[in-house]
């Protein structure tokens, strides 16, 4: 074919290649970042086989088949995972951000003897290493009753020092002038939060809200511990029911296509909303 | 309570009167197990408590899911701490001893006499091999639910390509490295095939060279008291040589750690002649491989011997009389012939009930699986599982090592010498309060 070369002016090339190489940089980086989850959804289509080399292949080389699926929806209860994992996360996420957004306040904004000590002490908590509390809050959950629940799941998080100091510092960035114009109308403290703070503030939650979601989500060793009945099982734990075996070869198929279940809420909800999580990390420096 | 029978109403659509009337009378126990081999193994225990309630109605016990064998025993733990014990656990059967020495279990032979019977003769309906870890301290401590022991499977294509015979697979490690230097295939510079694999990953590695130190002659460890390992010996030394050789001298096996997974994953896809694995993983092997293959005792240098795997059945303390009675009568009734020989149908796992093996569908699987009789009759060369006080820690240190040799970092006896003084440091409260523990001057 005789097709026209494609045109290119001297200065429009030396853009051009600088443009094309920190693309090509970028491609090449999704790639590795992405071939994880390329291989899970390959390999959940991909016909049971023990035996081929292909398995660890990238390339679609097969008729896909939802065999794999169809047998991990039936290995567990998934709308009832669903529901469990939905509910923990919402009921965690809600709990913080009332807690971080009053907390965050009052280290941003009220002044009270020992302020500094209080909140450094807070932010010592994002030293400790989550298992070595695995049996004190074990303790307090059974002593309150929540031994094999969902608020049991939920409790431990209610409260969050890395929540707390994001506000703290979303709520320094706002300048003090539209509190004290609200406070001439005649505004109460809660007033200023609600009505001033929070609706400037949105960006940093809805950052916080991510890394909260997420983590909850995905989390497996503390839902473990506290929940014993089917009935509360979360995702995680489900999934690692009917995958995990410590003595034998996997399933590889079945694996990843109860990973893809476990994983598309979470990366459908961000494909749908990429837009607004990039504005809030951005806007609110988190990484 | 009342929305418990109702839920046991709605979900089994019994009669009113009766159901209700049954359920408030129920001790409710709970049991935890983990999931250490592949397949829908945690349906199929769930299924089987379905049955036991079935036959109980007195009793309404609930399997929970806790993970990994780790996992299990860091829940059970924290359960126990936090006074929520489970009735029973299922618990990896070298870690009894811990809960043991911690004071956490329950002596099983109160229980055993109550019903007219003795230790001994409870002890006598599992394989001989079963009790040093059961049975310690003078007490039963756990009753074999299901077990293990490493075996040598083979791809039998890949022998008959080479002229070797698949029917006399390596007995010694003198065969088995002229076998694997046999089927090793390269290309260029590139291994295509490998003439053997060992699973490396934690816990497995520990076991495997229990094994191999074990068919070198060593111990491993001291299986009366937890305060002592043999890593810096001549046994020890001896097999942790020959895996440096086999994979830098012979180079038959990968210089890199290869877990479980990715050893019977290699088996699976022809990618390994040989591999050393649970029988645990039998029936999942037998299931799954395409190439025609056949199993064999782990060979030996100096004698044939292996350690036992897998998991007994241990009923934490701090139980209610009621509980502990329904506790007694499910892990009896797990380990009961009949249970214990559909589990291991089920598994892969042998049953460690032998009188299993005298029902007619266990002789019958029997005779239509000869590999599942090869991990029967490598029993009775089979030891106790390797115990001390702080296990994990104890295995790691040892694991550590190996793991360094394999991939060519250490030397043997230096990597022996590390972990020998790694484990005697993690064993060291144990000893100074137990062995080491002497009179001062009067």
């Amino acid at each position: 074919m005789a097709a026209p070369r494609p045109l290119m002016r001297a200065g429009g090339a030396r853009f051009d290649s600088g443009r094309l190489l920190a693309i090509a940089l970028l491609a090449g980086v999704a790639l590795v970042w992405s071939t994880p989850l390329l291989w899970m959804l390959v390999a959940s289509l991909r016909p049971q086989n023990f035996g081929g080399l292909d398995m660890a292949s990238l390339w679609p080389d097969f008729t896909p088949t939802l065999a794999n699926f169809a047998e991990a929806l039936e290995s567990a209860d998934f709308a009832r995972l669903y529901l469990n994992t939905i509910l923990v996360c919402a009921g965690i996420l809600a709990v913080q951000l009332a807690t971080i957004t009053l907390a965050g306040y009052a280290f941003a904004r009220l002044s009270f003897r020992g302020r500094e000590v209080v909140f450094y002490g807070f932010l010592l908590q994002l030293m400790l290493v989550p298992p070595i509390l695995i049996v004190p809050n074990l303790t307090t959950i059974t002593r309150l009753g929540l031994y094999d629940s969902l608020l049991g799941v939920m409790a431990p998080y209610f409260a969050s020092a890395f929540g707390v100091f994001l506000m703290r510092q979303t709520f320094r960035t706002i300048p003090r002038d539209f509190e004290e114009a609200a406070v001439v109308d005649g505004a109460s403290w809660w007033q200023l939060i609600w009505r001033v703070l929070v609706p400037l503030a949105r960006p940093g939650m809805v950052a916080f809200a991510i890394v909260s979601v997420v983590s909850h989500w995905n989390e497996f060793l503390w839902p473990l511990m506290v929940v014993s009945s089917l009935d509360n099982q979360t995702l995680t734990v489900g999934l690692a029911s009917f995958t995990m075996g410590a003595e034998s070869a996997s399933q590889w198929g079945v694996i990843a296509a109860g990973t893809c279940l476990v994983a598309a809420p979470l990366l459908l909800a961000f494909g749908l909303f990429q837009r607004q999580f990039v504005n809030s990390f951005l806007f609110s420096g988190v990484k | 309570m009342l929305t418990k029978s109702l839920k046991l109403l709605g979900a089994t659509g019994l009669a009113l009167g009766v159901g209700l009337g049954v359920a408030q009378a129920q001790t409710e126990i709970e049991m935890f197990f983990p999931v250490p081999v592949e397949g829908k193994l945690a349906k199929e225990m769930q299924s089987l408590m379905e049955r036991f309630n079935e036959a109980h109605p007195e009793i309404e016990a609930t399997a929970v899911y806790t993970g990994s064998y780790d996992e299990t025993n860091l829940k059970t733990r924290a359960a126990i701490k936090a006074g929520r014990p489970p009735a029973a656990v299922i618990m990896s059967a070298n870690f009894i001893l811990e809960y043991q020495l911690n004071d956490e279990i329950e002596p099983l032979d109160p229980l055993i006499e109550a019903e007219g019977s003795s230790a001994d003769a409870f002890m006598d309906r599992f394989w001989p091999a079963l009790h040093g870890n059961a049975r310690f301290a003078d007490r039963v401590w756990a009753v074999p639910f299901h077990n293990s022991t490493p075996l040598l499977y083979i791809n039998a294509d890949h022998f008959r390509e080479v002229g070797l015979d698949p029917d006399n697979p390596p007995a010694t490690w003198q065969d088995w490295a002229a076998a694997a230097s046999k089927l090793v295939k390269r290309e260029g510079g590139e291994t295509t095939r490998w003439g053997l694999m060992l699973p490396e990953n934690y816990d497995y590695l520990g076991w495997i060279m229990t094994a191999l130190t074990m068919s070198n002659g060593g111990l491993y460890y001291n299986p009366e008291y937890g305060g002592e390992v043999y890593y810096d010996t001549p046994s020890m030394l001896g097999a942790l040589t020959f895996v440096h050789d086999l994979a830098h001298e012979f180079e038959v096996m990968p210089a890199a750690i290869t877990d479980g997974k990715a050893v019977s994953t290699a088996f699976f896809a022809g990618q390994t002649s040989m591999v050393v694995l649970s029988t645990g993983s039998l029936s999942f092997i037998r299931e799954n491989m395409k190439d025609d293959y056949r199993v064999a005792f782990v060979p030996r240098n100096v004698r044939n011997a292996v350690a036992i795997g897998g998991a007994s059945l241990m009923m934490p303390k701090g139980l209610s009389e009621e509980k502990k009675q329904a506790a007694w009568t499910l892990m009896n009734w797990l380990t009961s012939p009949e249970i214990s020989g559909h589990w291991s149908r089920f598994t892969g796992y042998f049953a460690p009930n032998r009188q299993a093996y005298e029902l007619p569908e266990m002789k019958q699987f029997i005779a239509d699986n000869p590999d599942a009789k090869v991990a029967l009759d490598q029993l009775q060369y089979a030891r106790s599982w390797f115990a001390t006080y702080n296990t994990v820690a104890v295995r790691k240190a040892l694991e550590d090592q190996v793991q360094a040799v394999i991939t060519g970092d250490k030397q043997p006896k230096e990597a022996l010498e590390a972990a020998q003084e790694n484990a005697d440091a993690q064993m060291r409260p144990y000893v100074e309060a137990t062995a080491l523990k002497l009179p001062a001057s009067m």
